[in-house]
C-alpha cells in the first residue's frame, strides 16, 4: 500500500463478560485501509467479523470491551470519549447494517431522518437539508423521491430501505463506510442493485468501505483486498485477485471448495470442512482452525501461527499477502 | 410417478379492501404442474414471495389447494380421508429453514426424532422407539449419545441433521426441503447438501429442494423450476438450464448471483436489472416479469405468456423465447 492509511487497526481484541466467564471474540486483529479502498472481512458465524465493526463504531454491547488501537484521521477511535466519537461518526465514519429497520426510526419520515444528519453535523438549515436529502434519495434511485421522502420506513420495500440506509450513510460524504452484511437479507437481483450502488457511490465520493460478509461472491464483486477471519483471528490477508486465484490458508481453501458455483465443472460432492465453527469457549493455545483442519500437524495445536508473508517462493511473490499457518512457509 | 401436481392453485384468505368488504383469496401459487419420480430431485428457485414455500407445503397437503390436484403415487390427495392421509404422511416429509425453531426445546433429541412413530407405527415399545431414533440419528451422522441431548446443545448444522433424522424415521419416499441450508454457514451448508445427496443415493429418496440459492440448486437437482410471483417461468433439466437459461427472468437471476471469481465479477458491477418485483397483492395482468424485463414489448404487459414446450423437457413462459 502506498501513502498513509485512512484507518490503521492494530492488536484489536474484543472481550465479552459472560456468566460463564470471559469470551474473546476478536483476538489481536490488525489491518490498514487506504483512502477509497474496499476491504472485505469474510468469515463464518462466531468469527468475530461483525464485532470488529461494532468496536470501531463504539457500538459494542454493554458487556463487551475493546482493546488495541484504531488510528483514523489522526485519532484513536478506541480511545475517544463518547462525545468525541459522536463527532467522528456523524462526519467521517458511517455504518450500514444487515437489517435497515434497526437503524431507521419507524416514527420519522424518511426525508427528515436524512436531513437530521446534515442539520446536526453540517449545520445546514431546514430547507437546505431537506433539498439535499431528496437529491440523495434520487441519487440512490428511489423513484419519485420528492414524495417518497415524506413517507415512513414501513412504506418502503426491503431493497428500497437498504438504499435509503446507503443514502443516509453517504449523505455526509464520510471517509469510511462500515458495512455489516448489507445485502444478506435481500433477494439476489436486489442484492445486485444494492452492491452496484455501494460501488458506484463509494467511487464517486471517494469513500473507503470496510465490508463484512460471509459471501465469497460478494467479496469477489466488491473488494480490492480481503481478510479471512476464523475464531477471532486473521487467517489470511490478500488482494481479492490473489485470494481467489491461489488461496493459501487451509481454511480459505476449504471455504472456496464448499462454495457452490454456477459455472465450474460439476463435481459429485461439494468440498466440506469437518466439524462446526467455533462458538465461544476458551481460546485455544494453537491455531483456532486446528480442530477442523485436515492438514494439521502437532505444532498447530500448541503454537499460534503468526500472520506473516509466506516464505513459499510461489505465494511469496504476491504482494501484500499474509498467512497465519505453520504449513504455508510461515514462522513455525 | 411418485408425485404429480396438475394445475395447482393455492391461495390465502385475506381481508377485503374496506371494513365491510368480503374476505378474498389472495392467489400465491398459480397453475403449477410438476412430476417427480423416485430418486430424483426437483429444484424450485425464485425470489421471496414467488410462492415456492407455499408450493412445498401444498405438495404434501400441509395446505389445502384452492384448485388443481396433487397426486401421490397416482392417488388424489384431496380424496384421502384424514386418517388415511395421516398414515401416508410417513412417506412424505418436510424439513425447514430454521432448524432450531423446528425442534421442541424441552424434549430430548431421541424423543423428538422418534415422536412421528407414535402416529406412523403405534404400539412400538420404548426400547424399539429408542433403537429407531438412534438408527435415524446415525443415518444423518450423529452418534447415539445425541439421543439424550437437548436442542440447545446443538449447532445450526447439527439441528438441521436432527430435523432430517426426524423426517427419515418413517422411511419416507419424498422429502420436501424448504430452504434447508439458508441459515447455515457455508462449510456446514456443504455438509448438509452432501448428506441429502448420500441419503438419496442410499434410499432412493425423491427431493423437492426449495431454495433461493442457484448454486446449491445446481449442485443437488436433476430438474430445475423457476418461479416468479406464483407462476412457473421455466422448467428444465439441470444441465441445459445452467448452460443456457431461456427465460429472461432466469437469466436475470443467474446474472445477479455473485460468484467467487473476481475476474468475472469486476466486470459485472453496474449491470444489475433496474426496478422491483410487483407486489403479490397486485399481480400484473401480463407477464409478471414485464416491469423488469430488458426485452419487454407491449404484448408482455397486456397478455400473460403461456408455458410453452421447447422439447427435451424444457418449458418456458415467454412470448419471445425461441428454442
Amino acid at each position: 500500500m502506498t501513502g498513509e492509511p485512512l484507518l490503521s487497526v492494530q492488536g484489536l481484541t474484543v472481550d465479552f463478560r459472560l456468566p460463564a466467564g470471559e469470551m474473546r471474540a476478536v483476538d489481536g486483529v490488525g489491518f490498514d485501509i487506504a483512502p477509497g479502498e474496499v476491504l472485505g472481512i469474510v468469515g463464518e458465524s462466531g468469527s468475530g467479523k461483525s464485532q470488529i465493526l461494532f468496536s470501531l463504531m463504539g457500538l459494542l454491547a454493554a458487556n463487551g470491551r475493546a482493546a488495541g488501537s484504531a488510528q483514523f484521521l489522526g485519532q484513536d477511535l478506541l480511545a475517544l470519549t463518547p462525545k468525541a466519537l459522536d463527532r467522528v461518526r456523524g462526519v467521517n465514519l458511517s455504518m450500514i447494517f444487515q437489517d435497515p429497520m434497526t437503524s431507521l426510526n419507524p416514527y420519522m419520515r424518511v426525508g427528515d431522518q436524512l436531513a437530521e444528519g446534515l442539520r446536526v453535523h453540517k449545520a445546514m438549515g431546514k430547507r437546505e437539508a431537506w433539498t439535499a436529502a431528496v437529491a440523495m434519495l434520487t441519487r440512490v434511485r428511489i423513484p419519485d423521491a420528492a414524495n417518497r421522502a415524506r413517507r415512513y420506513p414501513h412504506e418502503f420495500s426491503g431493497g428500497m430501505r437498504q438504499r435509503v440506509m446507503i443514502a443516509m450513510a453517504l449523505l455526509v460524504r464520510p471517509a469510511l463506510l462500515l458495512a455489516d452484511e448489507p445485502t444478506t437479507a435481500l433477494d439476489v437481483t436486489i442484492q445486485a442493485q444494492v452492491l452496484d450502488l455501494m460501488a458506484e457511490m463509494g467511487r464517486e465520493i471517494g469513500t473507503a468501505i470496510l465490508l463484512v460478509t460471509h459471501d465469497l461472491g460478494v467479496v469477489a464483486r466488491m473488494c480490492d483486498r480481503v481478510l479471512v477471519l476464523y475464531g477471532g483471528r486473521v487467517m489470511e490477508e490478500a488482494t481479492a485477485a490473489a485470494l481467489f486465484e491461489t488461496p493459501a490458508h487451509p481454511y480459505t481453501r476449504g471455504l472456496l471448495a464448499a462454495t457452490p458455483r454456477l459455472t465450474d465443472a460439476l463435481s459429485v460432492r461439494l468440498g466440506t470442512i469437518p466439524g462446526t465453527p467455533r462458538s465461544g469457549g476458551a481460546m485455544l493455545p494453537g491455531c483456532p482452525f486446528a480442530p477442523r483442519c485436515a492438514v494439521k500437524v502437532a505444532v498447530c495445536e500448541t503454537v499460534q501461527p503468526a500472520l506473516v508473508a509466506p516464505k513459499d517462493e510461489y505465494l511469496g511473490q504476491i504482494e501484500g499477502r499474509r498467512v497465519a499457518c505453520h504449513l504455508v512457509g510461515g514462522a513455525a | 410417478m411418485l408425485l404429480e401436481a396438475r394445475h395447482l392453485e393455492v391461495g390465502y384468505k385475506i381481508a377485503g379492501a374496506g371494513i365491510f368488504a368480503a374476505a378474498r383469496v389472495l392467489p400465491i401459487v398459480r397453475d403449477v404442474s410438476l412430476a417427480l419420480e423416485p430418486g430424483r430431485t426437483l429444484g424450485v428457485v425464485g425470489e421471496s414471495g414467488c410462492g415456492k414455500s407455499t408450493l412445498g407445503r401444498a405438495l404434501i397437503r400441509l395446505l389445502a389447494p384452492s384448485g388443481g390436484q396433487v397426486l401421490w403415487q397416482g392417488q388424489d390427495m384431496a380424496a384421502m380421508t384424514a386418517a388415511e392421509l395421516r398414515r401416508q404422511r410417513a412417506a412424505f416429509q418436510i424439513i425447514f429453514q430454521d432448524p432450531v425453531a423446528a425442534l421442541d426445546p424441552r424434549m430430548t433429541l431421541g424423543r423428538i426424532v422418534s415422536r412421528p412413530l407414535a402416529t406412523f407405527e403405534p404400539g412400538l415399545t420404548r426400547a424399539q422407539l429408542q433403537a429407531r431414533a438412534v438408527e435415524a440419528l446415525r443415518l444423518v451422522g450423529l452418534s447415539a449419545d445425541f439421543a439424550g441431548r437437548y436442542p440447545h446443545e446443538l449447532s445450526g448444522g447439527q439441528a438441521q441433521r436432527v430435523g432430517i433424522a426426524r423426517a427419515l424415521i418413517g422411511r419416507p419416499k419424498l422429502l420436501i426441503c424448504d430452504e434447508p441450508v439458508s441459515a447455515l454457514d457455508v462449510s456446514i451448508q456443504a455438509q448438509v447438501v452432501n448428506l441429502l445427496m448420500d441419503l438419496q443415493a442410499d434410499m432412493g429418496l425423491a427431493l423437492v429442494f426449495i431454495s433461493h440459492n442457484l448454486g446449491i440448486v445446481r449442485h443437488i437437482s436433476h430438474e430445475v423450476m423457476v418461479m416468479c410471483l406464483g407462476r412457473v417461468m421455466e422448467r428444465s433439466p439441470r444441465d441445459a438450464f445452467y448452460a443456457r437459461p431461456l427465460h429472461p427472468y432466469s437469466r436475470a437471476l443467474m446474472d445477479a448471483v455473485p460468484e467467487p471469481d473476481p475476474r468475472r465479477e469486476k466486470g459485472r458491477i453496474g449491470r444489475a436489472p433496474e426496478g422491483e418485483l410487483p407486489s403479490v397483492l397486485h399481480p400484473p395482468k401480463g407477464c409478471v416479469f414485464a416491469s423488469r424485463c430488458p426485452q419487454v414489448q407491449d404484448i408482455c404487459r397486456g397478455e400473460r405468456p403461456e408455458l410453452r414446450d421447447f422439447g427435451k423437457g424444457r418449458q418456458v413462459a415467454c412470448h419471445f423465447v425461441e428454442g
